[in-house]
């Protein structure tokens, strides 16, 4: 590849980027072509000029479609975020939604089957499920099954994309989204046009802390007005969107207009979107939402959508190849790039319809160099607190190394608190500033809590036979993913922030997974510890080699003593190691378990990370999974709890 | 193509009298049929003649079924080897796929196996499948028997119909059909797992049996 990598910079020669040349990976004409001459070797399946028009009409179809149903969507979960809101109750001692008091003479509260919240006759509904048995579900989940039936989310497992109704008014920049910067598109972007991704995120210079005042710059003039005013804390719009009054019915029309002026006014101002946040719902929709409105004036001017689209479509499609001749130079406009359009357009239809969220943020690249994009996907599983972080891939990475190319790896940590506990890291790729790692990494131990407070950091990271360099880095405040539903990002790579030191990282030393079940018919309790994470690292290696004893308290003569092997050089080790006490329930009541985690030293004394006691004295997270525990026998029950480093003196021995 | 069904297609798309958006695609080898049956299904229409499909098109149809309005998109697939990046591109929205053979084309038939690993790979894991025999009403020159149709649909677990949309035999049929199966995979779902439906709730839920996957925590 190196021959390539030299001649970066001249015109006739481009370094080729993925896509062209996995395409002539399938053509077999091997690698030594001038790319500028790209279409003069036949490619066997050319598409005429005909067929591309016919294919971007239907595209163009499909996008109006998306619209229409974009905004369907939209009014349903409106509609269902207006009831949430309306919901008055606290669904314990009140009815969830009407918010009428249970008493003792008096309407009795029945318990929704989803949500577990107390519900008054009149704002519950009887239902079926699929096997025909009654179901009882307050007015809120009734309507949630059916805002998730009729969105498709239960197909896609999550709400699919749509635009709010009020949220219409807005929309007339979203094209401004479309531009490309021709800034942007130059520099720092050694592999031009590597796929449709990437291009397009160009104009999205996120000016970070100030996002929150959305400066829509002049396209929406009309628009800023209203929504200008608003604070977008990250990820919390649709919320307070339901607000502001949009005019459904004129907006089209406004959306038409910015259409145009955003066309007119030739973008080369380096920084001017600053939306950010969970937008990426609708910023994405964008393109579909804009396309829609293109159709729609067409047709109501009775034109044919062949001819008379044309203009527009140039508005629509030309960024790409803009993208692609600015930063090739003077490649032809050959094949390539129009099918390059083709698949950007589907590509971006494909990105609209589907169903998981999208967002995409830019930095301000100040310098002027782009230090490379990242794109990777996050899922938050509550029930297991588990957090998988899915790293797809980076395009037009800096180059760190002397032959212009980078060995790009992925690092993880989670912030506050980084150290070796909390890292994780995906593959080296070797020679390449384009790296595919599609690699999944898990956070286990992730409570909603840490969700709340954590920021995870993803650095990129170029190896070297010593150490590393680094590339970019992009954090994301956790609380911005939604639980159980899967969102991707496409960043681009900001430069290293300096970490700051935190305090309470000493107070923490670790997380304990502990798995508890009476067996009622051998009278015994089972004791299953599964794993730990983020342990306090007690060896100057920077891990601990933990181990973990449990006891069951008070107990004398230390029959209860149980310890698991030792996990070594870790600080997220996995024991899966079952211990059983026997022993009748209403003794069991008056015990204590004790679970400390050692680091096994040899030679010395053993360090103590850091332990948990459950019993009828001890609090919180600790109490409860002891009490179900005990309440109901032959059930499991699983929980991470969180480990102190001192424990109560006298059980503590 | 597009141009001159513009506006029946945009009242179509503009309905929005429906309870239910369902997207299909029709898959298969190229001449087997599918386009010849959308149109059947869609505007029960037919001709003989050949014009093979250039990349995707698409039809909206709105049907009544189990006391609900569904409106279908379905998407005509080229089955030409022209266009995989553009077709699969449209396989992750599609909730349901009619896999099509012809009947009298035993190549097609051979095919099948093929699509189907294409829907694996491209498509929601919970997509439902069809498979589809068509042009039966080619008696004479049949290649693939029925018996053969049903064993491979037995084999990988999918529903089949022999249909012709020349003399509309199945058509609807095979559309209703699939319909069902997505309706009734839907109500499943929810009721599977109403926790996917109810995340926003802040309560930390104890489950018995969440299978922990333990692997990738590496360090």
């Amino acid at each position: 590849m190196g021959e390539f990598v030299s001649s970066g910079g001249v015109d006739r020669w481009v370094c080729p980027n993925d896509r062209q040349l996995s395409l002539r990976a399938k053509l077999g004409t091997g690698w030594s072509v001038h790319t500028n001459r790209g279409g003069s070797f036949g490619r066997p399946d050319q598409l005429s000029l005909e067929e591309q028009e016919q294919i971007l009409g239907v595209i163009g179809r499909a996008e109006y479609l998306e619209g229409v149903e974009q905004e369907r969507i939209g009014r349903l979960v409106d509609k269902l975020d207006n009831m949430k809101k309306n919901a008055i109750g606290n669904g314990n001692s009140q009815c969830v939604l009407c918010g009428d008091e249970f008493k003792l003479l008096g309407a009795s509260p029945t318990y929704c089957d989803d949500c577990a919240k107390a519900v008054c006759s009149k704002c519950g509904v009887d239902t079926f499920n699929c096997n025909r048995q009654p179901l009882w579900l307050c007015k809120i989940c009734a309507e949630t099954r059916e805002v998730w039936k009729r969105s498709g989310a239960w197909f896609f497992k999550g709400i699919p994309k749509y635009i709010l109704p009020e949220k219409k008014a807005e929309s007339g920049k979203y094209p401004v989204r479309m531009r490309p910067s021709p800034r942007g598109s130059i520099k720092g972007r050694p592999a031009p046009g590597a796929g449709g991704v990437s291009r397009d995120s160009y104009t999205w210079h996120k000016a970070r802390g100030s996002a929150s005042t959305a400066s829509y710059g002049e396209s929406s003039d009309q628009e800023s007005s209203e929504s200008s005013e608003e604070d977008f804390p990250m990820g919390k719009v649709k919320a307070k969107k339901s607000v502001d009054s949009g005019n459904p019915a004129s907006s089209p029309k406004s959306d038409n207009i910015s259409i145009g002026s955003s066309a007119s006014r030739n973008a080369p101002h380096g920084n001017h979107q600053t939306y950010t946040r969970a937008e990426s719902k609708t910023s994405i929709t964008s393109a579909t939402y804009m396309g829609g409105q293109l159709s729609a004036t067409e047709s109501s001017r009775g034109d044919d959508l062949h001819d008379e689209t044309d203009s527009e479509r140039s508005s629509t499609y030309a960024f790409s190849r803009e993208g692609s001749t600015r930063s090739v130079g003077k490649a032809s406009l050959g094949t390539e790039e129009e099918l390059d359009n083709i698949d950007m357009a589907i590509n971006r239809y494909v990105k609209a319809s589907h169903a998981v969220d999208e967002e995409q943020l830019s930095s301000p690249d100040s310098e002027g160099t782009s230090l490379g994009l990242l794109e990777f996907s996050l899922l938050y599983d509550s029930v297991n607190n588990a957090l998988h972080c899915t790293i797809t891939r980076a395009k037009g990475l800096k180059a760190m190394d002397s032959n212009g190319l980078s060995d790009p790896y992925v690092k993880l940590h989670l912030l506050p608190g980084a150290n070796k506990s909390t890292k994780l890291r995906t593959k080296t790729i070797h020679k390449t500033l384009n790296p595919e790692w599609n690699e999944s990494l898990t956070y286990y131990g992730i409570t909603e809590e840490d969700m709340i407070r954590k920021t995870l950091r993803l650095s990129v990271l170029d190896e070297d036979a010593f150490g590393f360099d680094f590339i970019g880095e992009f954090r994301l405040p956790l609380k911005r993913i939604k639980p159980h539903q899967t969102k991707n990002f496409s960043v681009y790579l900001e430069k290293q922030l300096p970490m700051e030191k935190d305090d309470d990282l000493i107070q923490i030393r670790g997380k304990l997974l502990l798995s508890l079940r009476y067996a009622t018919a051998k009278q015994t309790l089972f004791v299953r510890v599964m794993r730990c994470a983020e342990l306090a690292a007690m060896d100057s290696n920077g891990y601990s080699d933990p181990y973990v004893k449990v006891y069951l308290k008070p107990d004398k003569d230390k029959k209860s003593k149980y310890k698991t092997m030792v996990k070594k050089r870790t600080l997220n080790p996995e024991f899966n190691e079952e211990f059983q006490y026997e022993i009748r329930h209403n003794e069991l009541a008056k015990k204590t378990l004790e679970i400390t985690v050692w680091d096994k030293d040899i030679g010395r004394t053993n360090d103590f990370i850091g332990g948990v006691q459950l019993g009828i004295n001890s609090k919180g997270e600790r109490l409860k999974h002891w009490f179900d525990t005990l309440k109901n026998p032959d059930r499991e029950y699983r929980r991470w709890h969180v480990l102190s480093a001192e424990l109560t003196p006298e059980v503590y021995t | 193509m597009a141009s001159a069904n513009d506006s029946k297609w945009q009242k179509d798309a503009a309905d929005q009298n429906f309870d239910y958006m369902f997207k299909l695609l029709i898959i298969g080898n190229s001449s087997v049929g599918k386009t010849s049956f959308l149109f059947r299904y869609a505007d029960d229409s037919f001709t003989s003649a050949f014009v093979s499909t250039v990349g995707i098109d698409f039809k909206v149809k709105t049907v009544f079924r189990q006391d609900k309005r569904v409106k279908l998109q379905i998407w005509d697939t080229a089955g030409q080897e022209r266009y995989p990046t553009i077709t699969t591109a449209y396989y992750r929205g599609a909730m349901g796929f009619l896999l099509m053979y012809d009947i009298t084309n035993e190549e097609s038939f051979n095919a099948v196996q093929d699509w189907c690993t294409q829907i694996k790979t491209y498509s929601w894991d919970n997509a439902q499948v069809v498979l589809v025999g068509n042009k039966c009403d080619l008696e004479d020159e049949r290649v693939v028997s029925t018996e053969r149709g049903k064993q491979l649909a037995d084999q990988l677990g999918l529903e089949f119909f022999e249909t012709s949309a020349k003399e509309n035999i199945n058509v609807k049929a095979v559309f209703e059909r699939l319909v069902d199966i997505i309706c009734d995979k839907m109500s499943e779902s929810l009721d599977a797992d109403p926790t996917l439906v109810n995340n926003t709730t802040k309560s930390t839920r104890l489950t018995e049996n969440p299978n922990m996957n333990s692997s990738g925590c590496s360090c």
